[in-house]
């Protein structure tokens, strides 16, 4: 009797430790929370950088996880808006996450920072340019991928310095982001010595840019900056653009980069060169593409690598401190260099260590878009 | 003189769409006074409705546009009934029904972007893309296509208001609403037939815009202020007011971007002055009501 009891007590005893053990592994993941845009502006954005996030989660996971636990993703939307981003930030550290991922834009980045910052976690960016984000606070905690603003800009006058173009035509739309990037692409042309001749906008909702497109024909200039973002600016623009016959060369920002453009005007938009991260003749871009493509169906453009990368530094950095204690995963990402990644020309790495905004300036390319998609480099780095 | 050809080509397609939206605004307007400030979003819904049929169910333009329009059309015979009508039974003040309008705005563009999504979503040009040269006159297929298409509604419109029996009881009871009911004309059926013809004509904007700027839960709003201040400009009273109204601004808006040395962005602010003038020295447009006559 007693020994029955005994031994049935050891059962459960050994049961419910088996148990505890069972569950202490099954639901402790390593939770990473990402701050996304759902509903909001950055929507379009966000999403493909989502998609390339749970590639990197599902990889990691089916190849056993980091330090033995599998990686979690938690999202929260914040709309693009910098005080919902602050309050996202907070409901995230509340969850016990071990790092935070901003994918929306700059400025909501900027006001999670605060609190991050605060709350000393590591915080990353696998997507946001702007330049201030590593500036403007002295917050070690900080990360940002992808090539800066000013790295962009550099990048594409190097190609117009190749190119020749002195006298351009600037088009924009009358969004706040379009005409930030006109001011942008102003004052940095004319510093480049090329002149803009005309300046032209085509407003939201507008029905054709015949007037506008008419003004830049008649200025004849030798290229066309656009730095418009908004889709239907964008349609009615290439519309004139053929309708007038307009041959200049069209030279764009990084937002081209978004597929949207290519589905709403198909065709249309053939010859165009724009910024991109993206060099598919990189080894390590064409293994990514080729999984893209297995599972999603489609040949991915840059923005599901933006967030690929992001995901696999911070699992790098995580494996490399051997645990999720911020301040060691914040000096692991520190100390994080020569890492290469999907993104960024042929021969260049991301390196950390000498600034928390770590993508190499010589590591954007300029693209041009060939039979109504992405297509071949045309021009790599600032020289 | 090429750019000026081109630039008439621009108008005429822009000014079409404005007087579309005008004329939408005008048909519930006169015969109820309410001004619907929905017909935006009606047109919004056209462009969804263009996407579904014409992208997604590869129907051919030619049945494909109809039966968006109609779409349109029967959601706004359901708004009316819906919402409207039971206001007018309790002899709400207009103010009421503007309002209640307003809130179906919401409804719809809410609605519109739950079900499509928050990305502009592709609508194909029924001709193609590239220049298509008329006599000495350039521009696209599309652009074409819209003028001759909204030549054939005005002038149904104007048949209908200045030659057939219904179009007066229309008018009957846009001046006088208590007469009219006297005289024998069903208020209901004026009531609803203004609002599902505002509907069509609406969604047919929406419907060949969505081509030119794809379709988008918000491309609403741009045409909803094209247009009322078309109609500011042209005047409630008759169709040709719409017309003329939705021409001029679109004239206004061209040549003020193209031959007046201003910023670009500064020229978007013109048509809003021209309002703000009409407003104040003309509120009544450059036709006036028949009834003032």
């Amino acid at each position: 009797m007693n020994n029955t009891l005994k031994f049935s007590r050891n059962l459960i005893l050994a049961m419910g430790l088996l148990l505890a053990a069972g569950t202490a592994q099954a639901a402790d993941p390593i939770k990473i929370g990402v701050i996304t845009d759902r509903v909001g502006n950055s929507a379009a954005w966000a999403k493909p950088i989502e998609q390339g996030m749970e590639m990197a989660v599902n990889e990691i996971n089916a190849a056993g996880g980091v330090l033995g636990r599998q990686l979690k993703l938690r999202y929260e939307s914040d709309q693009s808006k910098p005080d919902v981003s602050a309050t996202k930030a907070r409901k995230l550290i509340g969850e016990n996450v071990a790092a935070i991922l901003s994918i929306t834009t700059s400025p909501a980045t900027q006001q999670a920072q605060t609190v991050t910052a605060k709350a000393k976690i590591v915080h990353m960016t696998p997507a946001n340019s702007a330049d201030y984000l590593t500036k403007k606070l002295d917050n070690p905690y900080f990360f940002q991928m992808g090539p800066l603003g000013s790295t962009q800009i550099r990048t594409l006058l190097a190609y117009n310095k190749k190119k020749n173009f002195k006298r351009v035509a600037l088009v924009k739309d009358n969004s706040n982001l379009g005409s930030y990037l006109g001011k942008v692409f102003k004052t940095n042309l004319e510093k480049s010595g090329a002149k803009v001749v005309v300046e032209q906008t085509v407003e939201i909702g507008a029905t054709d840019a015949i007037a506008q497109l008419q003004k830049v024909r008649a200025a004849k200039p030798d290229a066309i900056y656009h730095s418009g973002i908004v889709v239907s600016s964008m349609a009615v623009f290439f519309k004139a653009y053929h309708q007038l016959g307009l041959k200049q060369p069209i030279l764009g920002s990084f937002n081209l980069s978004v597929p949207k453009y290519l589905e709403v005007i198909p065709g249309m938009m053939d010859g165009v060169v724009f910024i991109d991260a993206m060099d598919p003749s990189k080894p390590e871009a064409a293994k990514f593409m080729a999984k893209y493509k297995k599972a999603y169906g489609s040949v991915p453009f840059s923005l599901p690598a933006y967030g690929y990368d992001g995901v696999k530094v911070l699992a790098d950095a995580i494996k490399k401190a051997g645990s999720t204690d911020s301040d060691k995963i914040r000096a692991a990402m520190a100390t994080t260099k020569d890492w290469v990644g999907v993104l960024g020309a042929k021969g260049q790495v991301v390196d950390f260590s000498k600034s928390r905004a770590g993508f190499s300036v010589d590591g954007a390319v300029v693209r041009r878009i060939e039979n109504n998609t992405h297509g071949s480099i045309v021009h790599s780095g600032t020289k | 003189m090429e750019d000026f050809l081109e630039l008439i080509v621009s108008v005429g397609e822009a000014g079409s769409i404005y007087a579309l939206v005008a004329l939408a605004y005008l048909l519930v307007l006169r015969p109820s006074g309410i001004i619907n400030f929905a017909v935006g979003e009606w047109a919004m819904m056209g462009g969804f409705a263009a996407v579904s049929l014409i992208t997604w169910l590869k129907l051919p333009y030619i049945i494909g546009l109809p039966l968006s329009i109609m779409c349109i059309g029967a959601i706004a015979w359901v708004t009316g009934l819906v919402v409207v009508n039971p206001l007018i039974k309790r002899n709400a003040s207009p103010m009421s029904k503007v309002l209640v309008l307003l809130g179906m705005l919401i409804v719809y563009r809410e609605t519109s972007a739950s079900l499509y999504g928050y990305d502009p979503l592709f609508v194909p040009m029924p001709f193609g893309f590239g220049r298509v040269e008329v006599g000495p006159f350039a521009g696209s297929s599309q652009s074409f296509f819209i003028i001759s298409v909204v030549a054939v509604v005005f002038l149904l419109a104007w048949y209908f208001f200045e030659r057939t029996i219904w179009g007066k009881a229309f008018e009957g009871v846009a001046i006088n609403r208590q007469a009219a009911m006297l005289m024998g004309i069903n208020l209901k059926i004026v009531g609803m037939s203004s609002f599902i013809s505002a509907g069509m004509i609406a969604g047919l904007a929406g419907v060949l815009q969505a081509p030119l700027t794809s379709a988008h839960f918000l491309m609403g709003l741009p045409l909803a202020i094209k247009g009322f201040t078309a109609l500011v400009i042209g005047g409630v009273g008759r169709v040709e007011g719409a017309l003329l109204g939705g021409f001029l601004l679109a004239l206004l808006e061209k040549l003020t971007i193209r031959y007046i040395d201003i910023p670009s962005g500064y020229a978007l602010g013109v048509p809003l002055l021209l309002m703000i003038v009409f407003l104040l020295f003309r509120p009544n447009g450059i036709f006036q009501n028949k009834e003032a006559k």
